[in-house]
């Protein structure tokens, strides 16, 4: 595996919206070294190119609708319920146009 | 009354000859939660719990849940009781909802007297990283060794006396590693056996429903209760439900099970090597037949390295949600943006973070293809070889750890065999979603440690089975860990 360097984490951390400080990256940058060293030991395996991705346990399949029925659905005030600043029916967040 | 050490039939027996009423029991369980010295509770439902007791419909009497203590991870939505996945960002959430597990346990008569500290979000295999901080090992007072987890409060529970069974959830290990440190039967069912509706998604393809009991009757009498298909989980099962406790002591005369010896061949401790021998001879003279089987090391050693990139790279998506708007713990920023980034730098914890950010990294577009492409397929090899052995034989059967629980601020080499495959082969049956349940089989210094045996997909019966038997030769049904004075 290619070496990772501290732009690209940097780049990998904003995308999933929050920062780290430079004492985490230094460990971010450790996990990393042992991932590399750990993905480098199973490089060879035998038929990992031959076979498809396997996204989960086994096949399960679906195929049927539900019934048409309406079903009950939460209520304005279970839905506001845990939103720590709200106004009336509204969730309040900082101004977008200032 | 031994209440610490009591099954579930030793709980119904006592209610049914009204030796004690279930709000006795209840009040007692609490008072033990409150006295817990290991860190294994994010919060105790006293109030809740003494409502629901005094409600307790009396035509479930005959079940044997009925008036019983139960605690459940903090990953489990419940209603009206604070959920916070031992991370800040989820301090004051309070669920609309119950998770599915939640209901049945409750329709059941199961009183829910606590919600259990784990490894925050999910991420780990220590029990030390949530926003409480370490759950200890009741094992070890002097609190040094770890419990393990990530379902490490529901395990710590249960081994201390304070209820009997435990709800966890298992991505990787994290029901069946703590079972193993902590002397207790850890049972991961199917994947799609039991709903995960209501359970705070980590790694979809990977987590499953997973509990903690400290004998193998109850661990089959829970999945009665728990198992079954639930139209709100789109990934449950349609599959037949038996009646799992009706074939724990068939023979084991003929069963096939498979020891895989790479995975022996990893653990430098004779004393785990030596009482795993042990129940093998004893399989043996039973007439099973026991088979030590091959699989390349090289694919063994893939199975963490494989589990950490798809987990962490699901993870990221998973945990997009937690932005404190609708729910957690919001902190105000200039812009929406800014409120976001400041919520989840505040709010999501140092490893986690690492976790999270090993999963984005792989799924650059630079970086998928090497990454998160190649672990999916690594994840096909590893099944498949699993899938093959297990076409051979009813069961694999191999030590569920190394050792005891290891020490709280101990470091592994974690390119070594013993950490690559030893330690941490068990997330296989994540992968293939095979049942597997881990159950202690001796002690060292004082502190328990376990095997493991897994199954092919629905085949819970025949699992059961041969740890039932395994668990009579064993004796080490129902223990607990220390005293009375060592909740």
């Amino acid at each position: 595996m290619k070496k990772v360097s501290k732009e690209t984490l940097i780049i990998a951390t904003r995308k999933l919206m929050m920062e780290m400080s430079d004492e985490e990256y230094d460990k971010l940058t450790s996990d990393f070294e042992t991932i590399t060293m750990q993905m480098d030991l199973i490089k060879d395996i035998k038929g990992v190119d031959d076979v498809e991705p396997m996204t989960f346990p086994f096949e399960i399949t679906n195929d049927f609708l539900r019934d048409d029925v309406v079903e009950e659905t939460i209520t304005k005030e279970d839905a506001l319920k845990n939103s720590k600043r709200k106004n009336g029916d509204y969730i309040v967040l900082p101004r977008v146009v200032k | 009354m031994d209440y610490k050490r009591m099954t579930l039939l030793d709980l119904h027996k006592a209610i049914t000859d009204k030796e004690v009423a279930p709000f006795d029991l209840v009040k007692y369980a609490i008072e033990l939660a409150k006295q817990d010295k290991n860190n294994a509770f994010e919060y105790i439902c006293e109030k809740e719990a003494f409502e629901k007791v005094k409600t307790l419909d009396e035509n479930k009497k005959d079940n044997l849940l009925y008036g019983v203590p139960v605690v459940i991870k903090d990953n489990y939505s419940t209603k009206d009781i604070p959920t916070t996945a031992s991370s800040k960002i989820l301090e004051g959430y309070v669920p609309i909802f119950d998770a599915e597990v939640v209901s049945r346990l409750e329709n059941e008569g199961a009183i829910l007297i606590g919600k259990t500290t784990m490894d925050e979000l999910a991420m780990g295999g220590s029990g030390t990283n949530g926003h409480l901080g370490a759950a200890y090992n009741p094992w070890d007072k002097s609190h040094k060794h770890m419990i393990g987890g990530s379902s490490s409060g529901s395990a710590a529970a249960v081994s201390a006396g304070i209820v009997p069974i435990s709800i966890g959830s298992d991505t990787g290990d994290s029901v069946r590693k703590p079972a193993s440190y902590a002397g207790l039967v850890g049972f991961k069912p199917t994947w799609g056996r039991i709903s995960r509706y209501g359970l705070l998604p980590f790694a979809c393809s990977l987590d499953h429903v997973a509990y903690f009991t400290r004998n193998v009757f109850d661990s089959a009498y829970l999945l009665n209760v728990l198992a079954g298909r639930d139209n709100k989980d789109m990934s449950s099962s349609f599959n037949k439900v038996e009646d799992y406790t009706s074939r724990l002591d068939d023979s084991l005369k003929g069963k096939r099970i498979a020891v895989i010896k790479e995975i022996n061949a990893s653990i430098s401790d004779k004393v785990v090597l030596n009482a795993f021998n042990k129940t093998v001879e004893y399989l043996t003279s039973q007439g099973a037949i026991v088979d030590y089987v091959s699989i390349d090391s090289k694919i063994l050693k893939s199975i963490y390295p494989t589990y950490i990139i798809i987990s962490s790279a699901e993870a990221t998506s998973n945990y997009a949600n937690l932005d404190g708007v609708k729910f957690g713990n919001m902190i105000d920023g200039d812009s929406y943006a800014d409120l976001v980034i400041k919520t989840r730098t505040e709010g999501i914890s140092e490893y986690a973070k690492r976790r999270l950010v090993i999963g984005s990294f792989s799924l650059l577009k630079d970086n998928r293809e090497e990454l998160f492409v190649r672990a999916q397929k690594c994840r096909r090899v590893i099944v498949n070889s699993i899938s093959k052995v297990l076409e051979q034989y009813d069961v694999i059967y191999n030590p569920a750890s190394p050792s005891i629980a290891p020490f709280i601020k101990s470091t592994k080499n974690k390119i070594a065999d013993e950490y690559l495959i030893a330690d941490n082969y068990m997330a296989y049956a994540n992968m293939g979603g095979f049942p597997s349940i881990t159950f202690p089989i001796g002690f060292e210094k004082n502190m328990p440690f376990g095997a493991n045996l897994s199954a092919k997909p629905f085949d819970e019966a025949l699992l059961l089975n041969i740890a039932n038997q395994i668990e009579k030769f064993t004796g080490l049904a129902n223990i607990i860990a220390g005293d009375d004075d060592g909740i």
